[in-house]
């Protein structure tokens, strides 16, 4: 089995890794410019004593400045983060849904479930060393990206819990892979053509994704919610790094005045025609700004149940898959 | 009698449709028997459940007296060619020898490399790109190397051209003939397997009209010639299979148990193919008449 496996997906084996392989000629060269740019201007420093709160407006001021140098340089690179965030899906649509789906579209699957190996072992088998394979295909992935997105996710204000981003490094993307691979193989199974197993396979994974993403993600833990004033020196004492969840200008009472926005105003600032600060938007005195966010510190702990939510809804469309196989025919 | 293949009211249902249903028959051992059936009439399915791809909707089949669907152990003794002679075309046949040898406890694999050689099939090209014929060749020297005790082949020659066609039913005879396996081999035509089958299964619209041996069934049926017949008892006949009436005349192809004495028939022999026809033309067309809501 383990010989018919290799035998059978060896070309696609060579060719994921020379697309790997091709992919990190690319990208290890720009972040290795890209390191030396974020060590050139000190922002390593810079992001270690931000994260101290007692931190100096001077260095603080200073440290904006080269991480604004850094962004101004780099931003761009946030979108080839974007287009990376779909290589799972890729793998899924590429090693999942053909696993079955093409066996059965040429008939092959009555070649090979009629010998000696019955076909549940011919499943667990395949599944399993296609599953290990593309394991460490997603661990080198993962591991690579945390690489490579870390000056860029140091520099935003977002920091690592930011979506796109999140979603590149750590271990979140081996769940994926594994969904999106297992996924495929369901869909193989259950509509048995290559081209319609990779249709639902492609909308399948947005769709959980995004529907993770945006709906569940934001509830792994309760949120905190953090109050500031508008008035005061400098810019409020957010932490980087927080994920921000919603934010806005509340009234005394608690009223939401303004969402989505914060302000800031220097201490007894007034407006020039003699008003007081924001009391255009209808702001009562003793108005605060308010956010609702998830802590930098909660990464490594949202990274794990994402991906175990991942790696369980794997399990489960595998385990569905195995059991299907027993039903074609 | 030794049976390797019972089905037991054996159905299987696809939806609400009856791919095959109330299916009895028996196979006896050392036979090359021949599956015979228009297109549709449930070969496949029915091949498919002695080879454990399919799970009955109903009934039991069993072969060598175990039941094919999830056993792994009992497909050892089975060789199955499906339709189109499925296999992996980028593989050379010398490879798929070798994935036969891992993907099997009993292999010989020495007589598959012989019988390819023998063949003149190419050890190194891709399966895929050989003709149809030395590709259905592979996928037979593939189940043979199973040493299977029952051979199953769904529609082996029908892709193939008549010369191919005749090849290979020769280097089949030729190889089981050795060993006693017993051969099930489908076609919906009769002219193909004629020559090599001596036991017959009919098959039509899902279920079982005709089987037994094929010197019996020669045998025991007789088309009877004579005036115009209404419909009564003949001495002799057990069931008439097929009747055709001119004004006067009426030509009768009936099962008989024992000579038919009226003198007022004329009695003739029946080949195969007569027999076959007469219970394939029978109860096909009722149904699609109601369906289509004309008169029949």
């Amino acid at each position: 089995m383990i010989w018919l496996t290799w035998r059978q997906h060896r070309k696609q084996a060579f060719f994921t890794v020379l697309a790997l392989a091709a992919l990190a000629a690319m990208l290890v060269p720009i972040g290795l410019s890209m390191r030396h740019t974020f060590s050139d201007l000190g922002l390593a420093d810079c992001a270690r004593q931000l994260a101290d709160t007692n931190v100096t407006a001077a260095t603080r001021e200073a440290c904006d400045a080269g991480f604004r140098r850094f962004g101004n340089q780099y931003s761009s690179l946030n979108l080839v983060a974007v287009l990376l965030v779909s290589l799972p899906v890729l793998v899924g649509l590429f090693w999942g849904a053909p696993l079955v789906a093409r066996e059965v579209e040429h008939g092959t699957h009555r070649f090979v479930w009629t010998q000696g190996v019955g076909r549940t072992r011919w499943a667990l088998v395949k599944f399993g060393l296609v599953g290990a394979a593309v394991l460490v295909l997603a661990a080198v992935y993962g591991l690579g990206m945390s690489w490579w997105v870390d000056p860029l996710t140091q520099a935003a204000y977002e920091g690592r819990l930011g979506m796109i981003v999140f979603d590149l490094q750590g271990i979140a993307p081996i769940g994926y892979t594994l969904f999106a691979v297992a996924l495929g193989i369901f869909a193989g199974t259950m509509w048995k053509r290559m081209l319609p197993a990779m249709g639902i396979t492609l909308a399948g994974f947005i769709g959980v994704r995004a529907a993770v993403e945006i709906l569940a993600r934001p509830h792994y833990q309760p949120a905190r919610t953090q109050t500031f004033p508008i008035e005061g020196e400098g810019p409020p004492e957010v932490s980087r790094g927080d994920w921000i969840l919603t934010q806005g200008v509340r009234n005394p009472d608690g009223t939401m005045i303004a969402e989505d926005t914060r302000i800031q105003c220097p201490p007894g600032g007034k407006a020039p025609d003699g008003r007081v600060c924001g009391a255009e938007l209808g702001l009562e005195p003793g108005a605060y700004n308010w956010q609702l966010y998830q802590p930098a510190d909660r990464f490594w702990l949202f990274q794990g149940i994402e991906t175990g939510i991942f790696v369980a809804l794997a399990l489960l469309l595998l385990y569905l898959a195995v059991r299907r196989v027993r039903r074609i025919a | 009698m030794d049976m390797v293949l019972e089905a037991d009211r054996l159905g299987k249902r696809y939806g609400s449709t009856w791919a095959l249903r109330d299916c009895s028959l028996h196979l006896p051992a050392g036979r090359i028997a021949a599956l015979v059936g228009p297109n549709g009439a449930g070969k496949s399915t029915l091949l498919h459940l002695a080879v454990g791809l399919l799970k009955p909707t109903e009934g039991t089949v069993r072969v060598f007296g175990r039941s094919p669907y999830g056993d792994t152990d009992g497909l050892a003794d089975i060789g199955f060619v499906a339709q189109d002679t499925p296999l992996y075309r980028d593989f050379t046949a010398s490879e798929l020898v070798i994935a036969g040898g891992k993907l099997n406890k009993r292999w010989d694999a020495g007589l598959a490399r012989k019988r390819l050689a023998q063949l003149g099939i190419p050890p190194d090209k891709p399966v895929g790109k050989l003709s149809g014929g030395q590709r259905a060749q592979v996928a037979l020297a593939l189940a043979l190397a199973k040493q299977p005790r029952l051979l199953l082949l769904d529609e082996p020659v029908a892709s193939l051209d008549p010369l191919a066609r005749r090849e290979f039913l020769q280097s089949l005879m030729g190889s089981v003939a050795e060993s006693g396996t017993t051969v099930l081999l489908s076609s919906h035509l009769l002219a193909d397997l004629e020559r090599v089958c001596d036991y017959l299964i009919v098959l039509n619209a899902s279920q079982v009209q005709l089987t037994g041996a094929v010197d019996d069934l020669v045998a025991e049926h007789r088309q009877l010639v004579g005036p115009r017949h209404d419909g009564g008892v003949i001495g002799g006949v057990t069931a008439v299979i097929r009747a055709s009436h001119t004004d006067r005349q009426t030509t009768l192809l009936v099962r008989t148990d024992g000579p038919v004495t009226d003198p007022a028939w004329t009695i003739r022999e029946v080949s195969l193919e007569d027999v076959v026809l007469a219970y394939l033309a029978d109860g096909t067309t009722q149904t699609s008449h109601s369906e289509w809501g004309v008169a029949a």
